[in-house]
């Protein structure tokens, strides 16, 4: 009987039951903390140096981007300008490039315009589909 | 009969197999740590402006080079000012190392003034580096409808 009392009976094997709560809780940890930085935006191709297009003024659509969000409208050669508000022109330029397919957005900024104005107008553009912009500072 | 009644005792286990659960949890740890990129450069937290016609960027990410632009003028391109004549001389090796293949991504402060950009946009052209993403944040139709 001393014999049998002697034998050990501490289980000789590591404790794995709680091994797997560190790994989800290491494994949420990560997951939780990870920030995706998207690669997102408006793309436009600029033209090249010393790439200069000479282009009939009857195939521009000038839109000119005042400090205060404004857009003065003026097509080709006409002296006329029409003042609106960004959102207006998808409408217009679906309008126009209707009538002529040979258009070309100029989007020209003044220097003291915020960004976001200028924004506002690509974004109009790229919603309407427009593939030929051009991008010019006012002087 | 006594005995008969004792061998209908389940013997199966009724305990769920839980030692594989480690080797689970681990495997999924170690995909996700090997398949995580860190940012090579430190996160600025500039307001970019907002747009509807936001589109990811098909490009590999060692193609696209961030170019940040502040409010006051100032640009950064890898944790470093720059000096705005500077651009395309620091732009240009860049292009040449991607194999023409370079996208710029000008991330830009919504309130910055056009002709910062304009500079930009202008150095980037000299440095051939004529793919431009202007980083805006997706604008929701909703919130723009309430405004």
């Amino acid at each position: 009987m001393a014999f049998m009392r002697k034998k050990n009976r501490v289980s000789g094997e590591i404790p794995t039951s709680s091994m797997a709560d560190i790994a989800f809780l290491l494994l949420i940890f990560f997951l939780v903390t990870t920030v995706f930085d998207e690669e997102k935006g408006l793309s436009i191709v600029l033209p090249e140096p010393q790439e200069t297009v000479e282009v009939s003024q009857k195939n521009v659509l000038h839109l000119i981007v005042r400090a205060d969000g404004i857009v003065e409208v003026k097509r080709g050669e006409s002296p006329s300008v029409q003042p609106v508000r960004p959102q207006e022109i998808e409408t217009i330029w679906r309008v126009e490039v209707g009538q002529n397919p040979n258009l070309i957005a100029a989007v020209k900024t003044y220097p003291d315009a915020p960004y976001r104005n200028m924004i506002a107008v690509l974004d109009q553009l790229h919603k309407a589909g427009a593939d030929r912009i051009s991008l010019q500072i006012m002087e | 009969m006594i005995q008969g009644g004792l061998k209908r005792k389940s013997k199966a286990n009724s305990e769920i197999p839980s030692s594989s659960l480690a080797d689970m949890a681990f495997l999924l740890l170690i995909f996700f740590m090997v398949s995580t990129t860190f940012p090579k450069e430190k996160p600025r937290r500039l307001p970019f402006p907002e747009a509807e016609a936001t589109k990811k960027i098909d490009e590999p990410r060692k193609n696209i080079l961030h170019v940040w632009l502040e409010k006051d003028g100032s640009v950064y391109i890898n944790d470093v000012r720059v000096p705005m004549s500077d651009i395309s001389g620091i732009v240009a090796p860049i292009y040449d190392q991607t194999d023409r293949k370079l996208v710029v991504s000008l991330r830009a402060d919504r309130d910055v003034p056009y002709q910062f950009v304009d500079a930009v946009t202008k150095e980037l052209q000299e440095a051939h580096a004529v793919r431009v993403t202007f980083h805006t944040n997706l604008e929701q139709r909703v919130t723009r409808e309430r405004r």
